[in-house]
């Protein structure tokens, strides 16, 4: 009896160190990677890894060290390619902590459906990084621009394309769950934001450029690349890009401005936007009304307009209404006459309004979105007019 | 009742006195090896009445009582005594008893037991019973503050080595004559004195019943402190919890004798047991009830959270370091790995070394003399903690949880519970390093079933959370006011009546403010 409880007490013990440690891996050696850039090249991919220096970021010391090192590594699968930067890295690659995803122009424009399965199927990569399109140049070459005062670029492109989400209407970050959504569900078409190098004088990739104030090179997150099913199929420019968000309801703040007789000038804060979008089927005729809603406080005046009067608020609200007009416009105008990608999600209302019509059109639907008429109803209403009434040149 | 353990020890050899008193003194000489301190001073009261000794330890007793009575003695008057036996021993009997307590008895062992208590014990020849007198001396260490379980609002007394004075110090807090105190002797060597403290109608006769037994059985050569009793009497005597507590504070004990608890107070220990005590009761101080209840539950609260950073802060950074990346947020990562750059040792092994040379300080500096203990800080403080960090061998990460850890197992108020999440606290380190977070999720199971089986004089550990007893968890976590507290904790108590007379704890009119102007 006693001896049969020694051996459970043993078999039970060597349990636990027989599994010992399986997957156990110290911080300090794992190459803690927070961009990953994929771009297309004869034999496949090119892979490039953005993976942080901890040293430079988080002693005491100071060194003149870089940041982050750029691995690059060409090979025909992702996976392997990734693999394969173990011959150049002492440090395992470690992608939790990911935060940009960076695709190259032509493997947008190629298709990117097995670069999101992977990202998704994969259990190290997480879900909340962001994804973006190189616009003008590779992905590695984004990758390797050095960014002062946060000076780990990933996170740094992190935090810019987050905070330009929230605060700046043409700009919108996208997540992998968002994207694989927007790429398998029929009636939507993806979008994924660009980013561009913006050269301001000096080109090097060294630590120098953090020494520097003003004049370097930055990145910048510019168009909206629009694609169909899975390929990219054009940009759309910054107004575009305004309406596109404004249409989908993706405005979370953003300003605009208007101007009104020779040289007086209205500014005003949208703190919040509502939209939107109805569809209607009629005669097998499906037409769609776009609602936004906008609310606006004046921040600035410039000439001798009286903000606090009724006429010349709902003078404002109708230019303001105008403008808005003008920016959907524009961007329903570029999907449907130009792209002829339903990037605003029609199609996924017209299923809502009418499941047999919509089985007819599925397969076809980007065609048939191309004429479907779209109204727009537009309102802007004037929330406040700042802490002053009247400019403060204005006499009475 | 009292002298239930006295029989029981000595039942095997009763040994019956002479009415020799020569031949008892003889005896009595052999006994004691003629030890240079025991006193046998014979007398007679008078010429040609019988012979009378009195016996004592004269370390043990307390000489001006001596000398009264043998001043009460000289003083009487001699021709009333006749020679007869009887008479001087109904006259030493009517005089002694006039002055102290006095008992009799007739056999070796009892007489041994108040000689060696300290009393005086007097023996009249041709008579085969002996007097004994209380003369024991109160000599011992003055009532002084508490050292382990100090309070800033509460009383500042604590228990001494004396256990009349503790017996005074209880008694005065709670003047009711139902307070019971029974005696019982451990110690087949020390026959020491321990005493079991009860509310008669408030605590369960049970767990009374239950606990007299445990104790009175407990068969020991010596009885040298109150852990003596703990350990043995422990219904799970291998748990590293204690199911008994320890206090040095008279408030407590008479807090816990109301709540229906029993208390066993033992001679030369300042510490004296509660039973039953519960999980809760360790995470509990006296200044919880003299000081502001939103405060004292806010403090209390903090007590649960260091309690559970002493058992998993260390576990918890082990695990994350080296299982569970991706959970630590990417600045903080980056920070932890730019400290790890260079590191040579694993994070559990980092973890493990901190924590013990914690410990060897920790016990050094109890064990060290006062004088050169500030010695122990400066090599502790800067030549562990700051050189090491500095010298690249541990991370600054690993300083910070140690002394989180440190820090958070002082927040525990009683220290055996300290001392027990202490020890464990090394087991879930050894568990996450092998892994991770699911091993400190089995071992979190294994502890809380472990916790849910334990029971404390038959009462289960974990009352009123489990099994959970509605309406009773109102000083647990936190402490309600004193006005909501109508009734004593679940389990505990035999009554189920509240502490109040009537309905209310206060007079509803009170509530009323009254405008005085």
């Amino acid at each position: 009896m006693k001896s049969r409880r020694v051996l459970a007490g043993i078999v039970l013990l060597a349990n636990l160190f027989l599994s010992g440690c399986w997957s156990s891996r110290e911080v300090n050696t794992l190459g803690i990677s927070v961009c990953l850039g994929i771009d297309k090249s004869d034999k496949g991919y090119v892979i490039s890894e953005q993976v942080i220096n901890p040293k430079t970021i988080a002693s005491k010391k100071m060194t003149s060290e870089s940041p982050v090192v750029v691995y690059t590594q060409e090979g025909e699968d992702i996976n392997e390619t990734i693999t394969r930067m173990t011959t150049i890295t002492s440090r395992k690659i470690y992608h939790s902590h990911l935060r940009m995803v960076i695709l190259g122009e032509e493997i947008a424009r190629e298709g990117i459906s097995n670069i999101v399965d992977y990202l998704l199927r994969n259990p190290e990569f997480r879900t909340d990084f962001y994804f973006a399109i190189a616009r003008g140049s590779s992905a590695r070459e984004i990758l390797s621009v050095l960014t002062p005062i946060e000076l780990i670029p990933g996170v740094d492109m992190f935090t810019k394309l987050k905070m330009a989400t929230e605060e700046w209407a043409p700009v919108r970050g996208l997540r992998i769950i968002e994207l694989a959504n927007d790429l398998t569900a029929d009636g939507i078409n993806a979008t994924i934001t660009a980013v561009e190098k913006v050269d301001d004088g000096d080109t090097t990739n060294s630590t120098d450029t953090l020494k520097k104030s003003g004049e370097f090179e930055k990145l910048k997150f510019t168009d909206i690349g629009v694609f169909k099913q899975d390929k990219l199929v054009g940009w759309l420019d910054e107004l575009e890009s305004k309406g596109y968000n404004y249409i989908t309801d993706k405005v979370l703040h953003t300003v605009g401005f208007e101007t009104y007789g020779d040289n007086g000038m209205v500014s005003y804060d949208i703190p919040k936007t509502a939209s939107k979008i109805k569809a209607v089927v009629r005669n097998n005729q499906p037409a769609i009304t776009v609602e936004v809603k906008l609310t606006y406080d004046i921040v600035d005046v410039k000439g001798d307009l009286n903000v606090s009067k009724v006429e010349n608020i709902e003078l404002i609200n109708k230019l303001v209404e105008k403008k808005l007009r003008i920016i959907c416009e524009s961007a329903i105008h570029k999907a449907q006459k130009e792209l002829g990608s339903d990037i605003f999600g029609f199609g996924e209302r017209v299923h809502d309004a009418d499941k047999a019509y919509w089985k007819t059109v599925k397969d076809k639907w980007n065609e048939v979105f191309v004429d479907i008429p779209v109204t727009l109803e537009l309102s802007a209403k004037m929330n406040s007019t700042g802490d002053i009434t009247k400019s403060i040149t204005q006499k009475n | 009742m009292g002298t239930q353990a006295a029989d029981h020890i000595s039942s095997e050899n009763q040994k019956l006195l002479s009415r020799d008193l020569k031949a008892n003194i003889v005896t009595l000489q052999t006994d004691f090896g003629h030890s240079p301190d025991l006193i046998i001073n014979l007398a007679q009261l008078r010429k040609n009445t019988a012979l009378y000794a009195s016996v004592y330890l004269t370390e043990m007793i307390d000489h001006t009582v001596i000398n009264s009575i043998s001043n009460e003695l000289s003083q009487i008057d001699a021709e009333r005594i006749k020679s007869k036996s009887e008479s001087v021993f109904d006259f030493l009997l009517n005089t002694v008893t006039k002055l102290r307590a006095t008992r009799s008895g007739n056999d070796y062992t009892k007489m041994y037991e108040e000689i060696l208590s300290g009393n005086t014990v007097f023996l009249v020849d041709g008579y085969d019973i002996y007097i004994s007198v209380s003369t024991a001396s109160d000599e011992g260490r003055a009532i002084s503050e508490p050292t382990t379980q100090t309070v800033i609002k509460g009383p500042k007394d604590a228990f001494t080595e004396n256990i009349d004075k503790n017996v005074f110090m209880i008694r005065s807090r709670v003047r009711n004559e139902a307070l019971r105190i029974e005696d019982i002797t451990l110690g087949t060597v020390t026959h020491t004195k321990v005493k079991l403290l009860y509310f008669n109608g408030i605590a369960k006769k049970d767990i009374v019943d239950d606990l007299r037994s445990r104790v009175s059985k407990i068969n020991y050569d010596g009885v040298l402190g109150s852990n003596y009793i703990e350990e043995i009497i422990k219904t799970d005597p291998y748990s590293i919890f204690p199911t008994i507590l320890n206090s040095e504070r008279p408030d407590t004990v008479a807090a816990g004798l109301l709540e229906g608890r029993v208390a066993i107070l033992c001679d030369g220990t300042p510490y004296v047991l509660l039973e039953p005590a519960l999980f809760s009761d360790f995470l509990q101080s006296g200044d919880d009830y003299y000081e502001n209840f939103y405060v004292q539950s806010l403090i209390r609260i903090i007590r649960y959270i260091a309690l559970i950073f002493t058992l998993l802060v260390p576990a918890v950074f082990i695990a994350l370091v080296t299982f569970h990346q991706e959970i630590i947020p990417t600045p903080l990562l980056i920070s932890i790995a730019a400290q790890r750059e260079g590191v040579p040792f694993p994070a559990v092994l980092e973890v493990l070394l901190m924590d013990l040379t914690f410990e060897i300080l920790r016990e050094a500096g109890v064990r060290m003399p006062r004088a050169i203990g500030s010695a122990i800080s400066i090599v502790g403080a800067l030549v562990l903690g700051q050189a090491a960090v500095e010298a690249g061998l541990v991370s600054a990460a690993t300083v910070i949880v140690v002394a989180l850890t440190a820090i958070s197992s002082f927040a525990i108020t009683n220290y055996a519970m300290s001392n027990a999440v202490r020890l464990l606290r090394f087991a879930f380190i050894c568990i996450a390093g092998i892994l991770g977070l699911y091993g400190i999720s089995m071992g979190l199971i294994i502890l809380l079933l472990h916790l849910c089986k334990l029971k404390s004089a038959s009462v289960p550990y974990l009352t009123p959370a489990a099994p959970y007893i509605k309406g009773a968890n109102k000083d647990t976590l936190v402490r309600f006011p004193l006005f909501k507290l109508k009734f004593r904790p679940a389990g505990i108590s035999g009554t189920g009546k509240a502490r109040t007379n009537g309905r209310n704890t206060m007079d509803p009119n009170i509530t009323k403010k009254p405008e005085i102007r």
